[in-house]
């Protein structure tokens, strides 16, 4: 569990009060073995065992009634003893680990100033890792492109990406997380972005930012970073309400650069002229649409990526793709090898001819709005929503969830499926509140759920898991 | 084979399904390789029998079986045997003993009900020659064949050779009890034809004392339809199989394209056939008329061969246990696995009751006769 909160003690600690019956723990995600890991939890049975030891000692030293009370007392807060020491070997092991990192980063820097290719950074709270690969399928036919892999997005992730790098890369492009204030202008001092792209500010990670303002606020060090660059340009979307916002503010300073362009459902929207979408179609095999722009015929776009909130990140790809100089046809065939990726809204059919949305890796309000207005498109089946609902939504925790639920009575989705916990109750307020007309089936963990449900379909049913909870939420 | 191909049977489709609807106790009954029987909760989990079986089960005590009113099985322990008592039993055994009826007797005489079909359909469905002779003699179109047993091969080859010489190639050389495809050979007519034949007669008689040679269908399309229910059948879609080889094996029924859903069969199937409507009506009328014929109830799936060039639709073989019980199938046809297990519980119930307002005994006076004639 300190694994999963990143080595952070405060996080950790605080985990540790909230969770009660530790059997429970570990049904998911399992401990992987990193020096880091290993040695820790040696430390730590050597440290349980050595309080022991004391207690027993401690019967030899002191006298009567007060040995066997010191005894007591250390023999009952072992764990706690062992809890709050293993702690402090984590805080002394960081303190070692970091100056060793702040080289690997260094390294990086220099590597990457050396560095000739295009940078392309990518920022948000959602969307992130969709646009980053869109982005890469749609230059690779025709660039050298090289990505961060999967999601890593820390400083140090994208350092030992760039450690990997060959230097002959055309086209460079970064996933930027953000967990602190600060994040993103660290990141940015480390690639020194061209283009920005910003996918949107929301709830997620609202239990570290306290406010959205804070969150727009760091998602945002990637444009003032970009404005200190020369000749660099920065797509906001334009759906997500922050981030629009935000961008408003620094096309209000008329700063020559970055260059503002907004992106969403209806096209490009750049200072010069816009790039329309016609005919936008999706369905269950993907989907397409055209965009006009003022010159040419337009691009033909089909992807197999499910869901009109793909027409944003496609077309700022094009965009992209464009304005590099590649060729209408290469652009229009990339943009065909988009497909769904793993665990983001990404279809399969079972033999029994259930189809089934795996969006268990889409865990934001925003995700899930796009994943409810995907299911509103879909006719003739029987959906079902899945969800455990969201975490790390704060203070706003309430009033997402009975969002959702509004927005799954009001597209009429037929069973709602729900794991029982702190949060989806209010998922159910949302749902009665609006006359849901539909079944809400509940179940008390996501693996019962997952066992039980495909032994309860048929042919034609549509179910569409949304998030997967982590243990450290429970 | 059809130990492992029984595991798979009894988990996902039956045990899960079960246990999904959180309204039975399932006390799972493994009976080993040596056919000693066991029973233990963890066996529910199919990680069980993934790895060191042989260590699990020598820690486990072999339970015993009592038939006295009802089922019942005893499970030895420190503190006495543990009894529980069965009410319903849910074969999943394919294969000799499991699917040739003889469980269906054990049970019977317990007088517990069970899913599937009963000893009758059970003991001809698993011979593939009695079940073409029963269905021919109905007027349901099969194969020609020719059939011996291994004696008759033995003292008479030439005479079986001849007839042979009257099939038109390409055959199909099978042993008549075995299911899972094992053992049949295709022959082409090639020039050492008879060579092959010979050589696949020896490789089926290895296998089963008696042999099944029968002409093979041109312009072939093999399907197969699952079917439900005791008096009024149940029918799920017509299922083509697209295999790779010619003919259903082992491998492409059980082994092949299991890997994603943990089916039967999964990726090479098109469900409902895409075959013509006219021939599709065919398949569903000698499909519940075999099934009638047979005195299936419960479950069973029938295979047919379809010239589909001259529109000739045969039936091939019965199956009482099909493999993972076809739930694939049922689902794609608007039955869930949970549906599909309840609805089985209920037809064995529905047989169970008719077969106790039969009545198998009679009071006679022929004992006391029979001693009272002795005496005089």
């Amino acid at each position: 569990m300190l694994q999963a909160s990143e080595y952070n003690i405060v996080e950790f600690l605080d985990w540790f009060r909230r969770v009660k019956d530790f059997a429970k723990v570990e049904e998911r995600k399992t401990l992987v073995k990193t020096i880091k890991a290993s040695l820790l939890y040696a430390i730590a049975w050597n440290l349980f065992i050595l309080s022991f030891a004391i207690a027993i000692a401690s019967l030899w030293f002191f006298e009567g009634v007060r040995s066997l009370l010191v005894f007591l007392v250390i023999f009952l807060f072992a764990p706690y003893l062992t809890l709050y020491l293993l702690s402090l070997c984590t805080f002394l092991l960081n303190s070692v680990q970091r100056p060793i990192e702040r080289i690997i980063i260094n390294k990086a820097k220099e590597k990457l100033q050396n560095h000739k290719a295009l940078k392309i950074g990518i920022a948000g709270s959602f969307g992130k890792t969709t646009m980053k690969e869109i982005i890469k399928t749609v230059l690779e036919g025709s660039k050298n492109v090289a990505a961060t892999p999967d999601n890593k997005n820390t400083p140090l992730g994208i350092a030992r990406f760039v450690e990997s790098l060959d230097g002959d890369e055309e086209i460079l492009i970064f996933e930027m997380g953000e967990y602190y204030e600060g994040d993103i202008k660290k990141l940015c001092e480390i690639i020194s972005p061209d283009i920005g792209v910003i996918t949107g500010v929301n709830e997620a990670h609202l239990d570290k930012f306290k406010n959205i303002e804070r969150t727009a606020k760091t998602i945002f060090e990637l444009a003032d970073f970009l404005s200190k660059k020369e000749g660099t340009k920065v797509y906001v979307n334009k759906e997500s309400r922050s981030a629009s916002e935000s961008a408003a503010h620094i096309k209000n300073e008329n700063k020559p650069f970055p260059k503002v362009i907004y992106y969403g459902h209806g096209g490009i929207e750049e200072g010069g002229g816009n790039w329309k979408v016609e005919g936008a179609e999706t369905n269950l095999s993907g989907t397409s649409f055209i965009l006009k722009n003022n010159k040419e015929e337009g691009v033909v776009v089909r992807s197999k990526l499910l869901g009109l909130h793909q027409i944003g990140p496609l077309a700022v790809a094009s965009h992209i793709a464009q304005s590099l100089g590649i060729k209408l046809e290469k652009i229009e065939l990339g943009l065909k090898n988009t497909k769904p990726f793993k665990h983001r809204m990404e279809p399969r059919e079972d033999a029994g001819g259930v189809l089934v949305i795996d969006d268990s890796y889409n865990g934001n309000p925003d995700g899930v709005k796009v994943a409810i207005e995907f299911l509103k498109e879909i006719k003739d089946k029987r959906r079902f929503f899945i969800t455990p609902g969201l975490v790390e939504m704060g203070r706003k925790t309430e009033e997402v969830h009975r969002e959702i639920g509004k927005e799954l009575a009001n597209t009429g989705i037929e069973k709602v499926v729900l794991i029982r916990n702190s949060v989806t109750p209010f998922i159910e307020a949302g749902l009665k509140e609006n006359n849901f007309k539909g079944e809400v089936i509940w179940f008390e963990s996501s693996l019962e759920c997952f066992s039980s449900l495909p032994k309860r379909t048929i042919n034609n049913d549509l179910l569409l898991y949304q998030n997967d909870w982590p243990d450290n939420y429970s | 084979m059809e130990h492992e191909v029984s595991i798979i049977t009894a988990h996902n489709p039956i045990i899960d399904s079960l246990l999904a609807t959180g309204k039975y106790n399932v006390v799972p009954i493994y009976i080993g390789k040596d056919g000693s029987w066991y029973s233990d909760p963890a066996m529910n989990d199919i990680n069980f029998f993934r790895n060191d079986l042989e260590e699990k089960l020598k820690k486990l005590k072999k339970l015993q079986l009592d038939l006295n009113n009802g089922l019942q099985i005893m499970i030895p322990g420190s503190l006495g045997s543990k009894k529980i008592n069965i009410d319903i039993v849910f074969p999943a055994m394919h294969g000799t003993y499991g699917e040739d009826g003889s469980l269906m007797g054990l049970l019977r005489m317990a007088n517990v009900p069970f899913v599937g079909c009963d000893l009758f359909a059970s003991a001809v469905a698993m011979d593939k020659v009695l079940t073409k002779q029963i269905l021919k003699a109905e007027g349901v179109p099969v194969v020609s064949d020719v059939w011996f047993t291994k004696e008759d091969w033995e003292s008479k080859r030439e005479g079986y050779l001849h007839k042979i010489k009257n099939l038109r190639y390409p055959l199909f050389i099978k042993p008549v009890h075995l299911g899972s495809s094992i053992g049949i050979t295709k022959i082409n007519p090639l020039a050492d034809q008879e060579k092959n034949l010979i050589n696949a007669i020896e490789v089926a008689l290895h296998y089963d004392e008696k042999v099944l040679v029968e002409e093979g269908v041109e312009n072939l399309v093999e399907v197969t339809l699952p079917i439900m229910g005791n008096d009024e059948p149940i029918l799920a879609s017509i299922e083509r199989p697209l295999n790779k080889t010619e003919f259903f094996d082992f491998q492409d029924k059980y082994l092949s394209g299991s890997k994603k859903v943990g089916g039967v069969n999964n990726n090479y199937s098109e469900i409902p056939a895409n075959i013509e409507p006219s021939l599709a009506e065919k398949v569903k009328e000698l499909g519940e008329k075999t099934y009638k014929i047979l005195g299936c109830s419960g479950i069973a799936r029938v295979d047919f061969l379809i010239d589909s060039v001259l529109n000739q639709v045969f039936v091939n073989e019965v199956n009482t246990l099909p493999g993972s019980i076809y739930q694939h199938n049922w689902k794609k046809s608007g039955v869930s696995n949970i549906d599909l297990v309840e609805r089985l519980i209920k037809f064995a119930e529905g047989r169970f009751e008719n077969q106790k307002n039969t009545t198998y005994s009679f009071n006679s006076e022929i004992l006391n006769q029979y001693k009272s004639s002795k005496n005089q």
